[in-house]
């Protein structure tokens, strides 16, 4: 893994890793190790503390608190890949099509992205989720939209940044096309700079969609999310303060393990 | 130093005045910017239109009968093409008129205003703890990257900034109003409150977003300062033996200023364009507690008000930064000879 | 004896072990008294700039002193505090660092420089004054910003700012590198004389003789971290001991003297340009109706100042730029006006160009066989002949670029521009970023090239005498303009 780091990888990367492929292995294996279901209400033990049954303890409809956040990535997590995939494909072509092109095409795609990072993104999603219901293929979509401008500024200027460098004015004069030197001159040396942009997008759009699902509108109760558990855990919090700890634990975690793995230089 | 003489610095002086093409520039980018803005805002409008549902089906709700729909409609005019509508809806706010709200039975102005002045207000709270302390600190710890100080508070800055508005708002609460009951945890008071009736309420979301723009402008202050400390002209002062606080303040800050001024305006514009999560968080009656609120109830009446607000800010906001980074630099602002 | 800069036995190591094999510097002994001057000469990595940020008191991190003591001005700079040395810089020391990019703070007027410089002791007629004394029309500066001053004047305002405090020794380094040759010689002739007037100590660090003989009555040349040999300027340069000094000497390109022999060209012409114009911005003329032609096997020198429009030449050649007006063509008549894109590939790959900075011009992520191939499609057996014909052998095929001396990724960068086979090279400045023994050597193989393949060649340069010794014709450019053609006159 290039990606991330420069020389040697200090301690705390090779923690936030640890962190990352846990998640990652939790989200992945979590329906095959059989837990409570996450929707299996029982009046009678509602906001119970930490037992053996109920390592977590229990929520205010009596729901195992333990499967709930272990389950809860997985909606974030798709979701917040998907989009950050779309988001990074259009980031990067745009950005360094831009750049590519100059002249006229790119002062209007450059236009184009800064009226698009003047969108106020959190207004755009819950009107998005509000009025087309909470359907993870559209919420997606447009997290990758609106998430897509900053990569592509980023892009676009390190794509520019090379443009000026002498090995790829001499690709130019060997008869390079703009693709051909896109992707042997240009991909290769922006790689680093643009991955780090998309991880970072990457924890804003998880973030996003946690924040919608806080404000009701990401995913459907009783779906478990990290963001959603937060919000009902919010009203009986005094009683059982575990169960808003533990889903703030698993989101800050991820989403400071990406962080931590980004150079913010 | 003497006014005088601290202004003729600001402007070039003596040397030169405000150069003629930056003038043109700024003009060129007003004009843009408004150009923008009603672009941005003809596609708000038809964007909104194209929901699903307008004032009456918020109205009526959905046990409304088709023939009241359309009744209301008729009322309304809302049975206009949609070109109509935009003309004579541009035409209203051109003359500050900003619509009425069929749900809520109020104007929309009564309806918003007071929600702004509230939303200002927490922002200003919020801005007047997070960035003078952000840019000094930044300057700090910019300054001395390697100290044991410089590295927590940096690893604390990616946390405040990292964590969701909703977790430091519920951390927060969980501490101060909870265990240390020292403020309100919840907004009781209505949204035309006087300020001072207000104040109580405002420390808990103005603290939220503080952590959030303070972590910002303090990275962004850090990370310009670092990038200028390794310039040719700060190792050369320093082999001349000029003073390390002179340096700092007199070469480092006015070199590092121009990205914490932009990372400053996004900042206030995102402060003063209502922050949904913490409002509602904290039932605090600004302007993205009425977003939420009037997203729900469906009414795009107040909706495109919000939108067309915050676009504004933003554009407003950035605006504002290149001219200030333009006035800064002695590069843009005198004329070489 | 009172010594104000003295070096005993000094070693400095670079505790990584992948760095050089050899010490940074290697038991250096030098003294430094009132009113001497030294002048150090030394190619890129001789541990000439280390000497002087040691006599500072400053170790680049990742180096150590093992053995040795160093005292400036009575003090051992290595071992006291930050304070201490603050009160020593600009008071009793005074470094001018090799200026590159910018060397005075741009949000600062030079007024307010030397207010910072000077503290509380600062007033107008001693600022004058430090101006005055450096050849600049003091008062006129004051309120200036940096970007409103040329080259030479910062150079003077640096040397000002380094003397305005009075310190016992002033060490520079580099002190010309970023000028022009005219502008240079003078800020030179101003050191001397205020070094004679004032009798500081000096010590002048550059990798060009030229500057030290003006400013330097000793002269120590190093290489590999030691001194090599050490004398009286005049005594070194006329009768070096040493094989390094010999051999730097001999490269230093002399009038008179020819790399290459000059050979009668063809008949044709390769390009021919008539009343070419580029204009940059709204009125900056870069380019000014200027008349150009390349015959067949010729190599056409171009010299000129820094802004007079050589590289811009170069660009209008091979595409990269289009002329605002005039027209260009080549021997067939091809219009070469039309933007590089839309140019067919028989006519690229028949003008190509070689920038000057070799760290640039290679791409970092690919090794030599790639770089190579990429857009030439050549053959491994073909690789290796042309590596060979550059003077560089098959085993560079896998390496990077990091993996490689300014000198081997500039032969590289040769025959890279080789395998198209072009009828037209076009040479940017291309030794300009190498020690002046390689620079020679890399002059070397051009010429060797150039007679077997009997290409023409355009070769741009600051630097006459290297052009002179190379080209059959010259042309002096200014202002965007040609002002002289033969190169008869200009010996």
């Amino acid at each position: 893994m290039k990606f991330f780091t420069k020389d040697r990888t200090p301690r705390g990367k090779i923690l936030a890793y640890c962190v990352l492929v846990l998640h990652g292995a939790i989200a992945l294996f979590v329906p095959i190790l059989h837990l409570t279901p996450t929707d299996e209400q029982d009046a009678t033990t509602m906001l119970q503390g930490i037992s053996v049954d109920h390592w977590l303890g229990t929520d205010g409809l009596g729901r195992d608190v333990f499967s709930r956040v272990l389950h809860g990535g997985r909606p974030s997590l798709v979701i917040a890949l998907v989009a950050t995939a779309i988001a990074a494909m259009i980031g990067v072509l745009l950005g360094s099509f831009a750049a590519l092109a100059g002249g006229w095409i790119d002062e209007a795609l450059s236009r184009l992205i800064d009226f698009l990072l003047a969108v106020p993104t959190l207004i755009l999603l819950l009107l998005i989720a509000s009025f087309f219901g909470q359907d993870p293929v559209i919420l997606s979509l447009t997290l990758g939209l609106m998430y897509a401008p900053p990569i592509a500024r980023v892009s676009r200027a390190s794509t520019q940044i090379l443009l000026a460098r002498d090995f790829v004015r001499v690709a130019r004069l060997q008869g390079g096309n703009g693709l051909t030197i896109l992707v042997s001159e240009i991909l290769p040396n922006i790689w680093q700079v643009v991955f780090n942009e998309i991880a970072m997008q990457f924890t804003w759009i998880i973030l996003a969609f946690s924040s919608l699902s806080f404000l009701g509108l990401g995913v459907t109760p009783p779906t478990p999310e990290w963001g959603l558990m937060i919000a009902e855990a919010r009203s009986y919090m005094t009683i059982n303060p575990v169960s808003v700890i533990a889903p703030i634990c698993m989101l800050a975690s991820l989403v400071l393990a990406v962080q931590a793995l980004v150079d913010h230089e | 130093m003497g006014l005088s003489q601290s202004s003729s610095m600001l402007f070039g002086g003596k040397t030169s005045a405000f150069r003629d093409g930056n003038v043109k520039s700024i003009l060129q980018r007003v004009f843009f910017s408004t150009c923008a803005f009603v672009a941005l805002a003809a596609v708000a409008f038809i964007g909104i239109d194209a929901l699903p549902g307008d004032g009456c089906t918020a109205l009526l709700g959905r046990f409304g009968t088709d023939e009241q729909v359309s009744e209301c409609r008729t009322e309304n005019e809302l049975d206009q093409p949609l070109i109509n509508r935009l003309g004579s809806w541009a035409n209203d706010l051109v003359h500050g008129d900003l619509g009425y709200s069929i749900k809520r039975d109020q104007s929309v102005d009564e309806i918003i205003l007071p929600r702004i002045r509230n939303t200002l207000f927490l922002g200003l709270v919020a801005a007047v703890i997070a960035f003078p302390s952000a840019v000094v600190i930044g300057l700090l710890v910019g300054r001395f990257p390697k100290s044991r100080v410089g590295r927590i508070i940096n690893a604390g800055s990616v946390i405040m900034m990292t964590l969701p508005e909703f977790v430091t708002a519920t951390i927060l609460w969980l501490v101060f109003a909870i265990w240390i009951p020292i403020f309100p945890g919840v907004t009781v008071v209505s949204s035309d409150a006087s300020l001072a009736e207000l104040l109580p309420n405002v420390w808990m979301p103005a603290l939220t977003l503080a952590a959030v723009v303070f972590a910002h402008s303090m990275r962004t202050t850090r990370a310009g300062v670092s990038v200028v400390q390794m310039m040719p002209f700060i190792e050369s002062a320093r082999l001349r033996g000029t003073n390390e606080r002179v340096i700092l303040f007199r070469h480092i800050l006015p070199a590092a200023l121009p990205p914490v001024v932009n990372a400053i305006a996004v900042d206030l514009a995102w402060l003063f364009t209502g922050t949904f999560v913490t409002e509602a968080v904290f039932n605090y009656r600004g302007l993205g507690r009425l977003a939420i609120d009037a997203i729900s109830d469906r009414d795009t009446s107040l909706i495109l008000p919000i939108v067309l607000f915050s676009l504004a800010m933003y554009l407003t906001m950035s605006l504002v930064a290149d001219i200030v980074v333009k006035i800064l630099d002695p590069r843009l602002r005198v004329e070489r000879r | 004896m009172n010594n104000i800069l003295s070096f005993d036995q000094v070693c400095v190591e670079a505790s990584s072990a992948k760095a050089a094999d050899f010490p940074i510097l290697d038991s250096i002994s030098l003294n430094l008294q009132q009113g001497e001057s030294l002048g150090i000469v030394g190619g890129s990595g001789s541990g000439k700039s280390t000497l002087l940020r040691v006599a500072m008191g400053i170790l680049a991190r990742g180096l150590s002193l093992a053995s040795g003591t160093v005292v400036t001005a009575g003090v051992d700079l290595l071992n006291v505090g930050p304070e201490m040395r603050q009160k020593m810089y600009g008071n009793k020391i005074a470094l001018v660092p090799q200026s590159i990019g910018e060397a005075l703070s741009p949000h600062r007027t030079i007024e307010g420089h030397f207010k910072d410089t000077l503290g509380s002791a600062a007033s107008i007629e001693k600022i004058v004054d430090a101006l005055v004394d450096s050849g600049l029309e003091g008062s006129k500066f004051l309120h200036r910003f940096p970007h409103q001053v040329s080259g030479g004047e910062r150079q003077r305002i640096l040397l000002a700012l380094a003397l305005v405090r009075s310190p016992e020794l002033l060490l520079l380094d580099e002190p010309t590198s970023a000028l022009d040759r005219d502008v240079a010689a003078e800020v030179l002739a101003t050191i001397s004389r205020l070094q004679e007037k004032r009798r500081f100590a000096l010590i002048c660090v550059s990798h060009d003789f030229e500057v030290v003989r003006r400013t330097c009555s000793q002269l120590a040349v190093m290489n590999h971290g030691r001194i090599v040999e050490r004398g009286p300027t005049d005594h070194v340069l006329t009768k070096p001991t040493d094989s390094y000094t010999k051999a730097l000497l001999d490269s230093i390109p002399k009038p008179n003297h020819r790399i290459r022999e000059s050979h009668s060209m063809g008949p044709n012409s390769v390009i021919s340009a008539n009343k070419i114009s580029v204009i940059r911005g709204t009125k900056n003329r870069v380019l000014d109706s200027l008349d150009f032609e390349v015959r067949q096997g010729e190599v056409v020198g171009v010299i000129g100042q820094s802004g007079s429009g050589k590289s811009t030449l170069l660009s209008v050649i091979c595409g990269l730029v289009s002329p605002s007006s005039g027209s260009i063509c080549t021997g067939d008549g091809f219009d070469l006006s039309i933007p590089l894109a839309k140019r067919p590939l028989n006519i690229t790959g028949a003008i190509q160009l070689v920038f000057q900075n070799p760290d640039d011009s290679l791409n970092p992520k690919r090794t030599v066989q790639q770089s190579l191939s990429r857009y030439s499609g050549a053959t491994v057996s073909q690789l290796i002949q042309v590596l060979e014909s550059v003077e560089l052998t098959s085993t560079f095929l896998s390496r990077y670029p990091s993996e490689m001396s300014g000198g081997e990724k500039q032969r590289v960068a040769i025959a890279r521009a080789l395998l198209t086979q072009p009828k037209i090279l076009l040479l940017d400045e291309v030794t300009s970023a190498l020690d002046v023994n390689i620079q020679a050597a890399v002059f070397q193989m051009l010429a060797k090239v150039q007679q077997s393949t009997k290409m023409a060649m355009v070769i741009v340069s600051h630097d006459l005498e290297l052009v002179a010794s190379f080209a059959d014709r010259l042309v002096v450019l200014r202002d965007g303009q040609a002002i002289e053609h033969d190169s008869a006159q200009i010996r």
